[in-house]
């Protein structure tokens, strides 16, 4: 992971104010009032700021294959936690909680929990 | 009357922030129990004297326990002149910087570990200090900005309670503590560099390769001619190892203190593209202790986000290995071309002279020049997978080749990074893209430290915003080339956009025979934001404030 020098410091204290009022996307595209929780298998994991992203595999009731993405914190906090640019690899399975994409059809998560297939707690960001 | 730095920024111009030198304040008592570091300087005395009192020994308040890089001194005095209305012309604002960057900088030791922030390059500070620390620090700039400062305990005390009043942030004892020994005044780095018996001229022929990412490596050799003290002319003539592209360059350089590069440099032909080679760059760079090898940056753009990765070495008449046109070869390959580029080869060489670690057999010396030469490899199935080094005689590359027998994973680089669209006042930021190759290490997991880089890899490249539809236009964000350099649409929508950089390998499969994909996250951003009441300028990488009403 790195840390841009300067370049983030808004983006990650989500305060980034420009002109006019905009913010990064931060999480107002998630609906925080509601939680779902998915289970399936890691495609890839990105530990960059602004904001780490798990893309994994979920099977539908039918048994297709559906594209999701989780993002969450980012690595100056995981780091803190343990976390590296290792720490979920390709093919893991996980059950990962989170609030849902606002937008109908897009399959993305505000992550708030991770379990791995063991039930292990890799991740607890609830508040 | 001659035109001062006050009269000459005005208050737009006050495009600096945070690590500043500060008034003289209270008595220096702590610092007394610390040898400070006399000042000699006539115009310094008589500039800065009136607030920063000189004792018998020379030592004047604050600036004797103080100790920078010439950024850090050049924002010191801008401070002043705007803070504390000091008068200089700028012919004196430069001589006074260059006086303390030599008697009050930084040894190259010292200066080594902080370099990224001064040549503008991302850099990883995870994990360099405390949370508490990153929240006292590193919420409005690297941590690096802090450490390119050395200051005796009562300074670090002084200065974290003047600038926490100043920006409004907590003075805490651990930030003194761990800076006060982290970032000492006196060090023994410093004294070994005071008891130096001088720097040399680096006038004569240097040896260069500078390498630009998505443009491949250019090797070549520059004049460098001496114009005064310490400043120096230089012309650089390079030629890229890929297609055999020249470039000329003319710059002049002043290095401070024997160590710090600091110079511009401009191309010969015409810079019609933002990447384009011979666009004026300015050039920071470290010189090794021995002055015989330097290594930095030379860069250019909105966020810097163009240019070359430099060394120069001086050059010898010895002959010199400086870079080989392939970064990686596969175990069982055979007869694989190979060019070797360098100074000095010698017309009668031999298969014997080069070198590349076992289980890498030079089959034949194709060809040879002074500057080149072209063999052919074999690499055995069985070879050591991982870097080798390359050698010819005794001049070495080390790691220079990588062996490997698959590429497991595509990295885009940077992995993470900020594009900006652009308006009347703002140029767009834009963003050079690599699809690099690797090979899991012995550990054999993915994006682990004993990974091996294989070097670029041929892709194609692809913009996709977040949460966006399948197949959706990402044209209203910008466009990426071929070449994967990413370019922000014209219009400037006032949105951030969050987006994947997608490289799709033309050649390298997985295991399930579907080409390798990278990716990287960009954030595609406002012209310009504020934060906390402050500015973020681009091209200074910096948080700004306009200063007080005058």
């Amino acid at each position: 992971m790195r840390t841009p020098s300067v370049l983030w410091i808004p983006f990650l204290a989500g305060l980034l104010l420009p002109d006019p009022v905009q913010a990064h996307h931060g999480w107002q595209e998630f609906d925080e009032k509601t939680e779902v929780t998915v289970t399936g298998m890691v495609t890839d994991f990105h530990y960059v700021n602004p904001h780490c992203v798990v893309e994994f595999d979920v099977k539908d009731d039918k048994g297709r294959i559906q594209k999701w993405q989780g993002e969450f914190s980012n690595p100056g906090v995981l780091s803190r936690r343990g976390w590296h640019a290792a720490y979920l690899e390709v093919g893991d399975k996980l059950t990962i909680s989170g609030h849902p994409a606002k937008k109908d059809g897009v399959l993305a998560l505000h992550v708030t929990r991770i379990l791995s297939a063991n039930g292990e707690l890799k991740l607890e960001l609830r508040e | 009357m001659p035109q001062t730095f006050r009269t000459r920024l005005g208050r737009s111009a006050c495009l600096f922030a945070g690590l500043v030198l500060g008034p003289p304040g209270q008595t220096q008592t702590l610092a007394d129990r610390e040898q400070g570091i006399p000042v000699t300087d006539p115009l310094v005395i008589a500039k800065c004297g009136g607030c920063h009192t000189r004792d018998e020994r020379g030592n004047m308040q604050r600036l004797s326990w103080e100790r920078t890089t010439p950024e850090g001194w050049q924002d010191a005095l801008k401070d002043m002149i705007l803070r504390e209305g000091l008068s200089v012309t700028p012919p004196e604002a430069r001589a006074i910087v260059k006086y303390l960057s030599g008697s009050h900088g930084l040894a190259a030791e010292e200066a080594e570990p902080v370099r990224y922030d001064p040549e503008r390059r991302i850099h990883d500070e995870t994990g360099m200090v405390s949370e508490s620390l990153h929240e006292t620090c590193g919420k409005c700039h690297s941590f690096a900005r802090a450490l390119s400062w050395r200051r005796s305990e009562a300074d670090w005390k002084q200065f974290a309670d003047s600038h926490g009043n100043r920006y409004h942030i907590p003075s805490t004892a651990e930030a003194v503590e761990y800076l006060s020994k982290a970032a000492p005044l006196q060090s023994p780095a410093w004294d070994a560099w005071n008891a130096r018996t001088g720097a040399q001229s680096l006038s004569g022929r240097w040896l260069v390769t500078a390498s630009m990412p998505g443009d491949g490596t250019y090797s070549g050799e520059m004049q460098i001619d001496r114009d005064g003290d310490d400043e120096y002319n230089t012309r650089a003539t390079l030629t890229s190892i890929r297609d055999g592209t020249r470039i000329l360059r003319t710059g002049r350089t002043i290095v401070f203190g024997g160590s710090a590069w600091r110079g511009r440099s401009k191309g010969s032909g015409s810079a019609v593209a933002p990447d384009g080679l011979s666009t004026e760059a300015r050039e920071v760079l470290l010189l090794e202790a021995d002055q015989s090898t330097a290594e930095g940056r030379w860069f250019w753009g909105q966020y810097q986000e163009f240019g070359f990765e430099v060394k120069l070495r001086r050059a010898s008449s010895e002959p010199t290995l400086l870079a080989v046109d392939r970064p990686s070869l596969k175990t069982g390959s055979r007869a694989i071309r190979i060019r070797l580029i360098g100074d000095h080869f010698p017309a009668q060489i031999g298969a014997a002279d080069l070198n590349f670690g076992p289980g890498v057999t030079v089959r034949a010396i194709a060809s040879n020049s002074p500057n080149e030469i072209v063999a052919q490899l074999d690499v055995a199935a069985d070879a050591p997978l991982g870097k080798h080094d390359a050698a010819f005689r005794r001049s070495s590359l080390p790691g220079a080749l990588a062996i490997y027998d698959r590429v497991d994973y595509l990295k885009v680089t940077p992995d993470s990074i900020v594009a900006a669209f652009g308006d009347r006042n703002h140029p767009k930021g834009y963003q050079q893209f690599e699809a690099i190759g690797y090979q899991r290490g012995p550990d054999g997991r993915a994006h682990t430290a004993d990974d091996v880089a294989l070097g670029p890899v041929d892709a194609a490249w692809a913009v996709q915003v977040f949460h966006a539809a399948e197949g959706g236009s990402s044209d209203s964000v910008g466009a990426i080339n071929s070449q994967g350099l990413f370019t922000p649409a014209d219009k400037n929508p006032n949105l951030n956009f969050d987006c994947w950089v997608i490289a799709t390998a033309r050649d390298e499969k997985d295991r399930n025979g579907a080409p390798l994909v990278g990716k990287s996250y960009m954030v595609v951003t406002v012209p310009t934001y504020v934060f906390n009441g402050r500015r973020y300028v681009r091209d200074l990488d910096r948080w700004v404030d306009d200063g007080p009403d005058r």
